[in-house]
């Protein structure tokens, strides 16, 4: 039966197990080298003086005092910057255009990595100043001398909208620096044929991803060789070092060597380029000495882009058995100060991706992007898919409350069904595979939904509050954006060299995931070697191939397919000469612990190493026309992505699409608005596991994100547009004591458009939580007639509702 | 107008009157004893990472919530973020440089603790910033209590964060490490 949970997973010598990983010995050890851990001869320490106002004109900066400060070696304002630099271009995308067709209608800021003229959050960079020691750096930051002449700050999307609002950009003579509309179907025909329609204003509040490890910058500059050389806290090496060369007027053709190490976790905060990814480099430069900047974590929620925040209001049109026949939206996003970090690249995922895992044939979404005097919003796993999860898999509690249906039935009702697949979606991606109906049945069922609806008639009738709250959340993977840096595709290159070592070099780097034991697996299954004897190269713009980096769980996406496929032509050219060498057909040929032998006849073969030194050194020995050497690059196109839209804004931006189903059983006190979660399940298909145990971990690591979201972290501004919580004393991010035991299982799905069948895994489990709890809590409330509009779910916000129900 | 910035910034003294005192201190750091001539108001975290050169603690948060800069000071847990250098002179500081051992085998190959160990088994780190910290804080709980229950071991690793696995894993490492300490012992 097609709706049946499959979990056959594929399983090789290496692949499809959960190998120990690679990376670990020397992060046990304290030995793994971050950007904070590096030390380089000479080395000064930079520090950033930053606006502590929302909104202000600046009308001057006088560093004299600084620079005449014993240990100081360097001090630069905004005006000191475009004798040196070019303004920034607004990341990820290359041009003003992006779409080529005035959708979106994007208004730009062009900007320096130091403010001039003004201000617009608080925690922008100001000045830089550069010292002999960290501690002497951040005293001279008591002697800034800047004058601000304050305005009034906008705080929200809605009221940036007002007529009256004060302009950020009054060149633009509005707020708004984004607009995109997407559409397919006929939305306003379906809604007047719906029977029921259904209207709501949802919100997402503001949040961060917060990774442990906040940014980071060493940088060092050779001036006989004209080369920049930048140790980056950054998901996208290449971007940086590409963005860099194009970012200096002086020196003229700079050569830019990027390097990621470890890094500290990314979740999407280190995607963009940074005020601080210029300033930096060209203090070292203009020093001549080497120059560290190692973010506090008070800048980091200041500085680091924040995300989610949007307001939807949104309309469903049903028919009374449930069925959605459309559904329209118009989105505020907040964009705090909008550039250079990408957040309304995010906010056109949330268009795209709203009619989530149902088939909803008219559909129309206007998209406003919004600038406000708070910090630019940008990626945050889940990447703009959060927001579009959250506000449908609300609608559809909402709507299956308002018809008097079961949540779950109004699901099983407009899922996509697992023969639709691939399935052309109504805004144009291609989904690549799944079972809905399979997923959700299966997480009820480790629910023990019956029992659960049963338990809480009992706990209604005692009158306890007690909820259960589901949701079916698809997060689309692996994007591509037209005329970006996310550019569809990945290169590798493979060298196996003359003793039979492996080396794989990939312009993606790892902050976290566990890449160097995902590649020994794929590359071992391949050439028939040991995970040992393989070596993955990341991080480096130098070592590697050109590669636009870590982001939208790609890795699992293209890079493991351009991994797989540079690794099979590898084991084809070592079967070409080892064929020739042995006088066999290549084809009858296998790669098996270390040799290459006659299929079935084991004794005919020879040693991988000594084909290496064949193709290396005894050129003799190769098929006529054969190259030397054993090392090749193999470039990926992603097959399921577009880059035009067509005229209604239509465009596969993602390529695959892992999901995942949830239910969560809560209670909550009604005296104190406490909130426990009883039971959790997640039930996740992201294709085959490359690795069981590094998926359980990504997805596991992600419902954290996703609770954390979900109950506690909010980024809260006054109304002086100061941050109130910009520190981790301030906000919560979840501790071991808020995470619940889990209820887990995995279906299987394979993406049938790349070679390991892989979808990502590391977003979807972000992704669910919210609409998850906020769906419980609010089954929870309903004999108190309480809708729960605001979040995060934390005591207080919950116990507020409380409060104003029971004097209503 | 002209101000400086007080929310921002807010260091508690000016350059000018930066404190100018340096001490001469001696503390010994995974059985080694360092001496050292630092400004007084150098944070031990800072003395092990710029002075000694141990990068394996780590900072990230500035305010004593992460516990990504755990250590043990006199055997005792402790934020080395919260901590003058000058008030370890004298005392026994163990970080988690300290926590494996030399072995007879390959060149510089070492024996992991059983909690580093268990920490690599049961997939209880990803990105690794957090993991120093919590095998201290985890040794720390083991050492006073040898078989503790899951729920100890969440109250014990409570004041550290870990924004990458969600914490399951973490607290499987250390109940397998604490039952093979535990088996050790018995031996």
């Amino acid at each position: 039966m097609a709706t049946t949970l499959n979990h056959t997973n594929r399983v090789g010598r290496y692949i499809g197990r959960s190998l120990p990983r690679r990376e670990d010995s020397a992060l046990l050890q304290g030995a793994a080298t971050f950007v904070g851990d590096i030390v380089l001869p000479g080395q000064l320490y930079a520090v950033f003086y930053r606006s502590p106002h929302a909104h202000a004109y600046l009308r001057r900066v006088n560093l004299d005092a600084v620079r005449a400060l014993p240990g100081v070696a360097l001090a630069l304002c905004g005006d000191d910057l475009p004798r040196y630099v070019k303004r920034m271009s607004p990341f990820p995308f290359q041009h003003r255009d992006p779409f080529q067709a005035g959708n979106p209608r994007i208004n730009f800021h062009d900007r320096y990595g130091l403010a001039r003229e003004k201000v617009r959050y608080q925690g922008e960079p100001v000045a830089l100043i550069v010292a002999e020691d960290p501690y002497l750096a951040e005293d001279a930051l008591e002697y800034v001398e800047a004058d601000y002449e304050p305005l009034p700050p906008v705080l929200n999307a809605e009221a940036a909208l007002q007529p009256d609002a004060p302009l950020l950009y009054p060149e633009w003579g509005e707020n708004v620096a984004v607009r995109f509309h997407v559409s397919g179907g006929d939305v306003e025909a379906a809604l007047a044929a719906s029977e029921v329609v259904i209207e709501e204003r949802l919100q997402h509040h503001r949040m961060t991803g917060t990774p442990l490890e906040p940014r980071g910058i060493v940088a060092r500059y050779d001036p006989y060789t004209n080369v920049l050389q930048v140790w980056d806290s950054t998901q996208i090496p290449h971007v940086i070092a590409a963005l860099l060369e194009d970012s200096f007027q002086e020196p003229a053709n700079l050569k830019v060597h990027v390097i990621a190490p470890r890094i500290g976790g990314g979740f999407g905060q280190k995607w963009g380029f940074y005020p601080e990814e210029i300033v930096v480099p060209l203090a070292a430069i203009l020093t001549r000495r080497p120059v560290k900047w190692i973010e506090t974590r008070h800048e980091h929620m200041l500085a680091t882009c924040h995300s989610r925040e949007q307001t939807h209001y949104v309309t469903m049109g049903l028919k009374r058995d449930g069925t959605v026949l459309a559904l329209k939206d118009t989105i505020y996003a907040d964009l705090g100060d909008a550039y250079p970090v990408g957040g309304f690249a995010s906010s056109i995922s949330t268009t795209m991706y709203l009619p989530g895992a149902y088939k909803i044939q008219h559909y129309d979404c206007q998209l406003y992007g919004v600038v406000t005097n708070k910090t630019p919003f940008g990626a945050h796993r889940g990447f703009g898919k959060s927001e579009a999860s959250f506000v449908i898999e609300r609608m559809m509690d909402i709507a299956a409350a308002r018809l008097g249906l079961d949540p779950a039935e109004i699901r099983f009702r407009n899922f996509i069904q697992p023969e639709d697949f691939p399935y052309v979606c109504v805004t144009g991606s291609r989904y690549d595979s799944g079972n809905y109906p399979a997923v959700l049945r299966r997480a009820l069922e480790l629910a023990d939904y019956e029992a659960m609806r049963a338990l809480q008639r009992e706990k209604r009738a005692r009158g306890e509050l007690f909820g259960i709250g589901m949701c079916l959340v698809v997060e689309p993977s692996s994007s591509t954006r037209m005329g970006s840096y996310n550019s569809g595709y990945h290169s590798v290159t493979i060298r196996m060299d003359p003793t039979g070592q492996v080396h794989v070099a990939s312009g993606s780097n790892d902050e976290g995931q566990g890449h160097w034991t995902a590649v020994a697996q794929l590359v071992a299954e391949e050439l028939g070697v040991a995970p040992e004897q393989v070596l993955l190269h990341e991080g480096d713009s130098l070592q590697t191939p050109y590669g636009s980096g870590s982001y939208s769980s790609r890795f699992s996406v293209v890079v493991t397919s351009a991994v797989t496929m540079a690794a099979r032509m590898l084991a084809a050219k070592i079967r070409r000469i080892a064929g020739h060498l042995l006088e066999v057909s290549p084809d009858d040929l296998e790669l098996v612990d270390g040799r290459v032998q006659v299929r079935g006849n084991p004794s005919r073969g020879a040693e991988l190493s000594q084909i290496a030194k064949s193709a290396y050194h005894r050129l003799y020995d190769l098929p006529p026309g054969e190259e030397p050497g054993l090392e090749l690059t193999y470039h990926y196109r992603d097959p399921n992505i577009g880059f035009h839209a067509d005229s209604r804004g239509r465009v596969p931006m993602f390529s695959a699409f892992p999901y995942d189903a949830e239910v969560a059983v809560v209670e909550i006190d009604r005296a104190t608005g406490r909130l426990q979660i009883l039971k959790f399940v997640s039930v996740h298909d992201c294709g085959n596991l490359l690795n069981p145990k590094i998926v359980e971990g990504q997805h596991m690591g992600a419902l954290a994100h996703g609770i954390g979201g979900a109950l506690l972290e909010e980024l809260s501004y006054d109304e002086h547009g100061h941050l109130r919580n910009a520190s981790f004393a301030s906000y919560f991010l979840p501790t071991v004591l808020e995470i619940p035991e889990y209820t887990l299982d995995h279906c299987i799905t394979p993406n049938p458009f790349t070679p390991g069948g892989y979808k990502g895994a590391g977003e979807t489990g972000a992704v669910g939580p919210p609409p998850c709890l906020v769906n419980a809590v609010e089954d929870a409330l309903r004999p108190l007639g309480i809708a729960v509009r605001r979040t995060p779910l934390t005591p207080y916000n919950l116990w507020a509702q409380l409060q104003a129900a029971s004097r209503a | 107008m002209s101000e400086r910035d007080p929310a921002a910034l807010s260091p508690s003294v000016s350059a000018a009157e930066a404190p100018a005192e340096r001490l001469t201190i001696t503390v010994w750091v995974n059985g080694q004893a360092y001496t050292r001539t630092v400004p007084a108001r150098l944070l031990l975290v800072d003395f092990l990472r710029n002075e000694l050169g141990l990068t394996g603690t780590h900072i990230g948060c500035d305010t004593s919530t992460c516990g990504a800069c755990t250590v043990h000071v006199d055997g005792r847990s402790v934020k080395a973020c919260t901590m003058f250098a000058v008030q370890a002179d004298g005392r026994a500081v163990r970080t988690v440089e300290g926590l494996a051992h030399p072995t007879e085998g390959g060149p510089g190959e070492r024996e992991l603790h059983p909690l580093q160990q268990a920490f690599h088994e049961a997939h209880a780190l990803q990105c690794g910033y957090c993991t120093p910290g919590m095998l201290m804080s985890a040794l720390y709980l083991l050492e006073h209590n040898p078989n503790p229950t899951r729920d100890e071991i969440k109250r014990a690793i409570a004041g550290n964060l870990c924004r990458c696995t969600g914490y399951h894993f973490i607290i499987d490492a250390i109940e397998l490490a604490a039952a093979r300490m535990r088996q050790q012992g018995d031996r």
